[in-house]
């Protein structure tokens, strides 16, 4: 029987115990900040520069062959046709007339590789750059940036999602993605009920309530609680709110992003980026087709095609795209051979995204797949590879500790590389 | 039954003594000898354990082989060696413990813990006023031997198993589990057995409750590994898949061969450097145990529940549900309760590690348990803040309400039931964080401040309807303190709150709702006092 060592007393395991407390700055003024005590001049010099990142998830893997890695003229291929863009030597299927004229600004990668086939591990490991292992939950990139980049003291949350999203994580409550039902709607309860005046008067009388209790034996409570109903109302009652809503919009402008809740929620996300909010996430379903994939992608395609071109060139005029960072992605491709129901299955041995702004070098193709799309000829890149590259786009260090729960330290990105020649 | 003692003797000591019997040649047939193949050891022939109720049979058998039963009946601990044990252990003088609490404040607090909802009025009101002595041994009795009690508990467990669950929702029945555990509550079945039923069930069948544990892990060996550690032994070994663990004393080697008890065939480490070189594993229990090699996987499931369970050297066991009972009820563990590093951790080792062996000598008698905490001084003193560790246990610390009790808290003041769901979703949270470390979100805040359900309550519910209807100030503001915060107004309160009435005496409803409103959104109303 193996000795007992129950009472070998090991490493020191500072940062288990009340983690959040080791690392929180105490005070109930900054009750709102992120739990990375990364408040340091670069960082403050960064969220000056006011970067911004809009992930366009498209939900379900889309195929490859029919939207940035078309095979015209081979039995894979099937009946998809590649269309020229503006940027010479790079074609897209043909569903995607409206990016083509933007693809200057686009770069093209072909060749992401992956063995995550399953849809609720896939996504999770495209959004978090970690693939589902144990019990640890990863934080949402979302909320990384959001830690990272976002103002604490801001009106509107730093992490904005339209519809669910992959949750934050071991970060907890402060960069949780603000999940927004429609696009174009307030957020859940941000809608004041009644007059401003009688709510200031209920907030006064809350704070005494509130007060008194923390006499009575509940002050941490108490002043957070407080704290979190101040940043609750200073959202109720702050302007930066409208940046939800499509009002001001010409009509104009929304039509060109398209009818669609997609294409309205692209809209949002362009406001939300010009009202501060570092990461916002915009999703469009309908991408896993597995049956009659020429009957309902065309369709699916021609919303994400206008929303997606309006967006890019929108930034754009308005001076913002440098700064904005835009990637369009999905959890995994799908097989290259047609399946006897019309369809493609899923495939995440070689799939394809689109990047940018924030300095992305648009107008090129990177990596290539065989004839038949059944494999990487060259460059095959991994997830990691992705996201160290949005880390580059957006000015964050991927080296970074985060600190989970049990005093583990992870690094934002582990492993991979920037995607070279991608940065202009 | 001699036979099954026989067997049971081999099957664990196997591990510690000897291996399987061989067998004595013996002279008579040493001719003969030579020519007969020489004859394997035969397998000794194991008892059935197809059903839940064979598994347990074994496992009973075997826990009744274990030398601690043997001191059972001899140990006394109430809730008054409880107290004393820990004043020990604090070591500051009687003044810095506070005052134990009152009727309405018990009252309250034991109806969430126990119910997962307030008192109702008239609950309240008979407790009060009830002048027997000992009123609330007999309120806990009462209500540990309710279905609420049971519902509350077995949707407590099912959310701990499932919070790190990825299983795909058409593998698993959250409910099926729910409702096992539950009607295990209600009978008082041991934590030995339900836990037992837990980790030796195949997990195939998904309406089966106790099948539930193995489908939310996928029924992935690492995956019950891990969680195994972290839900019965509150030990975190989830880092040692991939590396020797840099805090703690679990090497990588060690978390695979628990994985392997899990394994339905053999099992196989992948190697750290290249992931495709794979070593063979054979199971082997943290504190050293090994099954006899010829157990196959639904044997190995009962045995590592043996070791879990049994083995007198495993206080982990009975100290994780214990240490987690403690930590939902005073709002502070004797360490996190499912992340255990070193045993130095401990704080107040003595009392917790000697409340947990009786709670094994009581055959993990999980209602004792709760009464002997709850009847205890510590768990009936006054809310504090706790700052440091020295002051832990000299109060109880306002915990957070859990959603269930947000939901029932809601529903009981303004009679508003379609904010169920919204509340469950917002003010979800994980029940293995400390409560010191949890934290609240901006969605719970523009939930309870601007939701169309919980104001339309608010607006033209069953209390406003009531409190309307009161012409008194100072009665009225009692009333609506009693409904939703379960207790009396101070005076200070009550003079706040019957002026604003006296000042806003033209819209007297407008000005209830705002009352209303203030004590819904108070801190108070969603904390555990």
């Amino acid at each position: 029987m193996q000795n007992d060592l129950l009472l070998d007393v090991g490493l020191d395991r500072h940062g288990s115990v009340s983690r959040r407390r080791f690392l929180q700055l105490g005070s109930a003024a900054l009750a709102g900040s992120g739990l990375l005590g990364s408040m340091s001049l670069h960082a403050a010099e960064l969220k000056k520069q006011n970067r911004a990142c809009i992930l366009v998830w498209l939900s379900g893997g889309p195929s490859q062959m029919e939207t940035w890695d078309p095979k015209p003229g081979t039995t894979n291929g099937g009946q998809t046709k590649a269309i020229r863009t503006a940027a010479s030597g790079v074609q897209i299927a043909e569903y995607w007339p409206k990016l083509a004229r933007q693809m200057r600004d686009v770069a093209v990668i072909r060749t992401m590789t992956n063995k995550e086939g399953a849809h609720a591990r896939a996504t999770y490991h495209l959004h978090t750059g970690r693939r589902p292992t144990g019990v640890l939950k990863f934080p949402n990139f979302g909320s990384v940036v959001a830690s990272q980049l976002g103002d604490p003291e801001a009106d509107i949350p730093n992490f904005v999602s339209i519809g669910n999203t992959i949750s934050s994580g071991f970060l907890g409550v402060q960069t949780a993605p603000f999940v927004v039902r429609r696009a174009g709607q307030l957020p859940d309860n941000a809608a004041l009920a009644i007059p401003q005046s009688r709510l200031r008067e209920r907030l006064t009388m809350l704070a005494q309530q509130d007060d008194d209790f923390a006499h009575a034996g509940a002050t941490e409570l108490a002043t957070e609680h407080q704290a979190l109903y101040k940043q609750a109302s200073k959202m109720m009652l702050s302007p930066q709110l409208k940046a939800f809503q499509l009002a001001g919009e010409s009509a104009a402008m929304k039509t060109a992003y398209g009818p669609s809740p997609f294409g309205q929620g692209l809209l949002v996300a362009r406001r939300l980026v010009e009202a501060g909010v570092p990461f916002i996430e915009v999703r469009r379903g309908g991408w896993d087709n597995h049956r009659n994939l020429y009957k309902a992608l065309p369709k699916n395609a021609g919303m994400v095609d206008q929303g997606l071109a309006q967006l890019i060139a929108d930034l754009k005029q308005r001076g913002r795209l440098d700064r904005t960072l835009i990637v369009c992605v999905g959890e995994f491709g799908r097989t290259p051979k047609l399946n006897k129901r019309g369809g493609r299955d899923h495939w995440p041995k070689n799939f394809g995204l689109l990047m940018a702004g924030a300095g992305v070098r648009g107008g090129k193709v990177i990596g290539k797949t065989a004839d038949d799309g059944m494999t990487v000829v060259d460059r095959p890149l991994v997830v990691e590879d992705m996201f160290q590259t949005m880390c580059r786009a957006m000015k964050i260090d991927p080296t970074t500790q985060m600190v989970t729960p049990i005093g583990r330290p992870l690094k934002i990105v582990d492993g991979g590389q920037v995607i070279s020649g991608i940065f202009a | 039954m001699v036979r099954v003692a026989r067997l049971l003797l081999v099957l664990f000591l196997a591990g510690v003594i000897v291996g399987e019997q061989t067998i004595v040649p013996s002279p008579v047939y040493a001719r003969k000898r030579k020519r007969r193949k020489k004859k394997k050891p035969s397998k000794p022939k194991l008892p059935p354990i197809k059903t839940p109720a064979q598994k347990l049979k074994l496992l009973r058998s075997i826990g009744a082989s274990m030398p601690t039963r043997k001191v059972a009946g001899r140990i006394r601990f109430t809730s008054e060696t409880l107290d004393k044990g820990l004043q020990v252990q604090i070591g500051l003088s009687a003044s810095h413990f506070a005052r134990l609490i009152g009727d309405a404040a018990f009252a309250r607090r034991v109806y969430l813990d126990l119910n997962g909802r307030p008192p109702t009025q008239g609950e309240l009101d008979r407790f009060v006023r009830n002048a027997d002595q000992g009123k609330r041994k007999k309120l806990i009795d009462t209500l540990l031997d309710g279905d609420e009690f049971s519902r509350k508990w077995g949707r407590f467990w099912q959310t701990i198993i499932f919070y790190n669950s990825d299983a795909n929702k058409n593998r698993v029945n959250r409910k099926a589990l729910e409702d096992w555990l539950a009607k295990k509550f209600k009978a008082n079945a041991g934590w030995d057995q339900i836990t037992a039923e837990l980790i030796s069930a195949t997990g195939k069948e998904k309406d089966n409750g106790p099948d539930n544990f193995n489908l939310a892990n996928g029924n992935k060996p690492e995956k019950l590994a891990a969680e195994t550690a972290r839900v019965f032994l509150g030990i975190s070994i989830q880092c040692a898949e991939c590396h020797d663990h840099p805090f703690d004393r679990w090497k990588r080697r060690q978390f695979h061969e628990l994985a392997a008890f899990f394994a339905r065939g053999k099992y196989y480490m992948k190697g750290k450097k290249d992931p495709t070189q794979k070593t063979l594993i054979k199971a082997r229990f943290l504190l050293g145990e090994t099954p006899p090699a010829y157990l196959n996987a639904d044997y190995r499931r009962v045995a590592v529940a043996a070791y879990l369970i049994y083995n007198p050297k495993n206080y982990w066991f009975a100290r994780a549900y214990v240490n987690r009972i403690w930590s939902e009820l005073l709002g502070d563990g004797f360490y996190s309760v499912d992340s255990l590093g070193p045993d130095s951790e401990v704080v107040h080792k003595i009392v917790v590690n000697r409340l947990a062996a009786v709670f094994r000598y009581r055959n993990f008698d999980t209602k004792w348990l709760f009464r002997t905490i709850m009847n205890s001084n510590t768990y009936q003193r006054d809310i504090r803040t706790i700052d440091s560790q020295t002051d832990l246990f000299t109060a109880v610390r306002p915990s957070r309400l859990r959603s269930d009790q947000v939901a029932a808290s809601v529903r009981q003041s303004l009679g508003a039931k379609f904010a169920d769901k919204a509340i469950a979703i917002t003010f979800k949270t994980n029940p293995s964080i400390p409560q010191r470390d949890l934290e609240g979100s901006i969605q719970q805040a523009l939930l309870m401040m601007n939701s169309r359900v919980i104001n339309a309550g608010i607006r033209s519910g069953p209390l406003k309807k009531q409190l309307v209807r009161i012409r008194d100030n100072r009665k009225l503001v009692a009333a609506a303190f009693r409904q939703t915060l379960a207790r009396r107004p101070t005076e200070q309160e009550a003079v706040r709150y019957t002026s604003y009435l006296r000042r806003h005496s033209k819209n007297r409803a407008a000005a209830i709702e705002d009352i209303l409103w203030v004590l819904l959104n108070s801190t108070e109303f969603i904390t555990k006092r």
